[in-house]
């Protein structure tokens, strides 16, 4: 808004009228606004419009709302301690259960059998998803690979090769690679029988 | 309500004086309702905010600096309450792809709690309750509540120029309407 035969946009001039143009800005609107009265008049447009808003009046509230406010934080106040202290009674009587149920299964031996079944669970589960998943890819890439060769074997023009990076050879790939995964960590894994072993020593 | 006899309030409140707390609710009550009303446009909305604000000004009294007024940080609060509320309600109501804005229809926004009112004032709060929510609430924030865009941007959790954005299509929707009125 340096040019003087330029008008100045609504955005300055809400700006200037909000006051936040810095001195140097306003003095350059001030001056053009005292030379054009087709900005002028769009000035005294927005001035009247913030008069308007300054001067709305308000209306009555329908009900006081002091008696509500203040009896529901009476309410609040009385049943946070109550909260509090059920809070505090449970968790010395969930320390009790743990402290005194802990060192029972331990006396008793069970807490070792219950982490022997539990190994056993996620080895099987384990060998079962691995092998669930890796079966599924080969197939999967295979059934794929199957119909991809039976399309093209009906355009002798045009035979497409699968590429090394064809997606049914990188499904193959993805496949064999969780089955070595599954050996492998199979291999490593002590089998359940020997968890117990462990636990002992 | 005196500064003086304001502050002492205040202190007793923060020391869990319900009681006092009241006497606050009670002298802001009316100036808080009305900035839920220009926000929202329902009176019953407008009265339920209200509550909540002052519920969440108590609860978070402690973040209430008391060298500065007690009034204009209720009242920013509150502005902060309606606007969220209508984020959430926006998120419930309108698809999120779908950009457009939402003018409610003029002819219901006639509440009888105006009719205390000039034709004037009457018309431009219809007027306000045209404009699309997020505009509102940027209006309220700096012709009623006199914030710099700075703080309304800190306010609405924007970017400035998002804020200064909302406030200039504002202020020309608005002039527009009131245009339209005057050549009717």
């Amino acid at each position: 808004m340096t040019d003087k035969n330029k008008h100045i946009n609504l955005d300055q001039l809400w700006a200037y009228l909000d006051g936040v143009l810095d001195p140097s800005q306003e003095e350059v609107i001030q001056s053009h606004l005292e030379g054009c009265p087709l900005c002028q008049a769009e000035y005294n447009r927005l001035e009247m419009l913030t008069s308007q808003l300054d001067t709305l009046p308000e209306v009555s509230l329908p009900k006081d709302l002091s008696s509500f406010v203040v009896a529901r934080l009476k309410e609040e106040r009385s049943l946070s301690p109550a909260i509090t202290w059920t809070l505090v009674i449970e968790a010395i009587a969930a320390g009790a259960v743990i402290g005194v149920l802990i060192p029972a299964f331990q006396a008793a031996g069970w807490l070792p059998r219950l982490l022997e079944v539990k190994l056993a669970l996620q080895a099987g589960a384990n060998t079962f998803l691995a092998q669930l998943a890796s079966s599924w890819l080969v197939w999967w890439a295979g059934l794929k690979l199957q119909a991809s060769q039976l399309v093209t074997s009906f355009d002798p023009l045009e035979n497409l090769p699968l590429g090394a990076f064809s997606p049914w050879i990188l499904i193959g790939a993805a496949g064999g690679l969780v089955v070595l995964i599954n050996v492998l960590l199979l291999g490593r894994q002590p089998l359940p029988n020997n968890n117990h072993k462990q636990l002992q020593v | 309500m005196a500064v003086a006899g304001e502050d002492a309030l205040i202190m007793q409140v923060q020391t869990g004086d319900l009681d006092a707390y009241g006497e606050i609710v009670r002298e802001y009550q009316t100036s808080v309702f009305n900035v839920c009303l220009r926000i929202l446009g329902d009176v019953q909305e407008a009265e339920d905010l209200t509550q909540e604000a002052f519920l969440r000004a108590y609860r978070n009294i402690s973040q209430y600096d008391p060298a500065r007024p007690f009034g204009p940080w209720m009242r920013v609060l509150a502005a902060n309450l309606c606007y969220n509320h209508l984020k959430k309600a926006r998120l419930v109501r309108v698809p999120l792809e779908d950009e457009r804005e939402i003018l409610k229809d003029d002819s219901q926004r006639s509440p009888e709690i105006l009719l205390e009112l000039a034709q004037e004032s009457h018309s431009l709060y219809r007027k306000i309750w045209q404009l699309p929510e997020i505009q509102r609430v940027a209006l309220e924030l700096r012709h009623f509540q006199g914030l710099s865009y700075q703080e309304m941007a800190e306010a609405m959790d924007l970017p400035l120029n998002t804020v200064r954005s909302h406030l200039y299509r504002a202020r020309r929707k608005l002039a527009e309407l009131l245009e339209e009125e005057n050549d009717d």
